[in-house]
């Protein structure tokens, strides 16, 4: 059963902008589904119009059933929702904005009380739950965040760059309470621009750029569409080899595919290993001498860059130039 | 009734909030406290002259210190709006099953026990140094300073929404603050100025709370100036309520 649908789902900014521009979604009960774009892709616009915070311009959404604008009280109660900055009371302790936040949920306060100390152990709350929020850490925060969205126990979680700042370790600590919310039976829906975020959580993933879907899938269907391992070469000397090398390469039947791409040419090859030595013999043989060759098993930048021609990486090292909003 | 529960909730929520930020009510109450000991001894000399009703100097400048603090706070209940807006509280509150109406009142409704608190604290402090208490027309000046208080903070809280922003927010407040301080004769009785400055008070709302203050706390209560300012009042607070909340029904915080 489909616990968030999409139809044709817009949104419209300023009359022109098309922030999110007729998409389509089944997510099932159960599942983690991961929102794959750089930022300005529309992820958390679509976010924000399924949790009922932004009015939809046009199509049809569902949560848990009910219809996102004409019920939007209903599916308030079964919703949990995290946003980017996690809306923590700062001069609260944690216990405090958790029976806050059930009690706006209408639990009575010792409903409240027990649920919040049920979240205590299930998220590690205990060191600083009674502490006031504006004492945590970057990790304590966001952790303190996820426990008020899913005070209620929602049957659906939105979850909006949850891991976004934080370091290696307290991102892998994060990644397993969200697999364990998801053991309770709780849907997940995550927004991210970090690969390996989608990669390793995300039962499923869309990915999202200039407001469509450009993919969807498994991470491993996704990466199946790239059909082989991609290739990198950089040579010793630079300009027009490049081009002669790529023309050379292209030529050979075992490459399917070869584009320069910032001073490299990238390939993709079907069997990758087996075909490095023959790759090397003929640029040597054509006074193309490599300096580096890295060869990979193709991730999820490499189904970004396929889709958009853009790489995900490189979106992310520009987002700050404020070039796409 | 779920409402009235609700806006209790969230009325306890910004009232604690505001008790733990210490900073917020030292200026909140020092302010005032400065007009009253700096700037009042400067009127000693005026009182009982030209342009001032009978009394002395404290009678005349604590009901417009009054005033003016109901609307200086009301008007800057906008900055705790683009805080939470920016912290993503606002957010998080929206998506509960709360009502709109109670995310709206509640914060009001604090800023208005915070304002009798200081209004306490104030009338304390001047008492020793001449005030004349006169009860009923303070409790008549109390609800008076209530509906003020209500209207400026839903006018710079929807100011917030649309703005989203401090500096523009900022500028925008700032601009409209001066001029009707100015205008309403908190500061200096308008009658000593000159007649077309006494003609565009009558465009200023703080210049009827004021007005009608200064008569309240002389003990006089049905009277034409308190009259006319609940007149003035009570309809600007509904019409400004009734923009506030289509601001923060469309708002997208």
């Amino acid at each position: 059963m489909s616990v968030i649908t999409a139809k044709k789902l817009t949104k419209v900014f300023s009359k022109k902008v098309r922030a999110v521009d007729g998409i389509d979604l089944e997510i099932a009960a159960g599942e983690i589904f991961g929102f794959l774009g750089p930022n300005g892709a529309g992820k958390t616009t679509t976010l924000r119009m399924l949790a009922t915070l932004l009015p939809i311009d046009s199509g049809e959404a569902t949560i848990a059933g009910f219809n996102v604008q004409k019920q939007p009280h209903e599916v308030c109660k079964r919703l949990g929702y995290v946003g980017q900055m996690g809306g923590a009371d700062h001069l609260a302790t944690g216990r405090e904005d958790l029976l806050l936040q059930g009690k706006l949920y209408g639990m009575n306060a010792a409903k409240a009380a027990e649920r919040a100390q049920e979240l205590v152990a299930a998220l590690d709350l205990a060191d600083f739950i009674d502490r006031r929020i504006s004492t945590y850490s970057g990790g304590q925060k966001r952790r303190m965040h996820v426990a008020l969205g899913i005070m209620h126990r929602p049957d659906v979680l939105f979850l909006d760059e949850p891991t976004s700042g934080l370091d290696p370790q307290n991102r892998a600590n994060l990644w397993e309470q969200i697999r364990k919310l998801r053991e309770t039976g709780t849907t997940i829906f995550l927004t991210t621009h970090y690969l390996e975020e989608a990669d390793v959580l995300a039962d499923r993933i869309a990915i999202m750029d200039y407001g469509k879907i450009v993919a969807e899938g498994t991470s491993k269907e996704l990466k199946q569409q790239i059909s082989g391992d991609s290739i990198v070469i950089s040579f010793k000397t630079d300009g027009a080899n490049l081009e002669r090398a790529t023309n050379l390469l292209k030529q050979q039947t075992y490459v399917r595919e070869a584009s320069i791409e910032s001073e490299q040419v990238r390939l993709y090859v079907k069997d990758g290993a087996a075909v490095l030595p023959d790759i090397i013999r003929l640029l040597d043989g054509e006074n193309l001498a490599a300096k580096t060759i890295a060869l990979s098993e193709p991730t999820l930048d490499d189904v970004f860059l396929r889709k958009t021609g853009r790489s995900l990486r490189d979106t992310e090292a520009t987002k700050n130039n404020g070039e796409r909003k | 009734m779920k409402l009235l529960r609700d806006i209790g909730l969230l009325y306890k929520r910004s009232f604690t909030e505001e008790m733990r930020n210490g900073l917020w009510v030292i200026v909140g109450i020092s302010t005032p406290l400065l007009y009253l000991f700096l700037f009042t001894p400067l009127l000693k000399k005026l009182a009982g002259g030209p342009g001032f009703p009978s009394g002395s100097a404290l009678d005349v400048f604590l009901p417009g210190i009054l005033a003016f603090l109901a609307f200086g706070s009301g008007f800057s209940a906008g900055y705790t709006t683009i805080f939470e807006i920016q912290e993503g509280t606002t957010e998080r509150l929206r998506v509960t099953p709360v009502s709109r109406l109670a995310l709206m009142m509640s914060p009001i409704l604090s800023n208005i026990v915070w304002l009798y608190i200081f209004i306490i604290v104030l009338v304390a402090a001047a008492i020793p140094f001449g005030f004349n208490l006169h009860l009923g027309g303070m409790l008549v000046s109390l609800v008076l300073l209530a509906l003020i208080m209500t209207m400026t903070s839903a006018f710079s809280n929807s100011i917030a929404f649309v703005t989203k922003d401090v500096s523009s927010m900022s500028a925008v407040l700032n601009g409209l603050n001066l001029p009707i301080m100015l205008l309403s004769g908190v500061l200096l009785p308008l009658s000593l100025g000159p007649a077309w400055m006494r003609v565009l008070a009558y465009f200023d709302p703080l210049y009827y709370v004021v007005e009608a203050d200064r008569k309240l706390a002389t003990g006089s209560i049905l009277n034409g100036t308190v009259g006319l300012a609940f007149l003035v009042l009570i309809p600007l607070t509904a019409l400004v309520l009734w923009w506030a909340t289509r601001v923060y029904r469309k708002a997208v915080a």
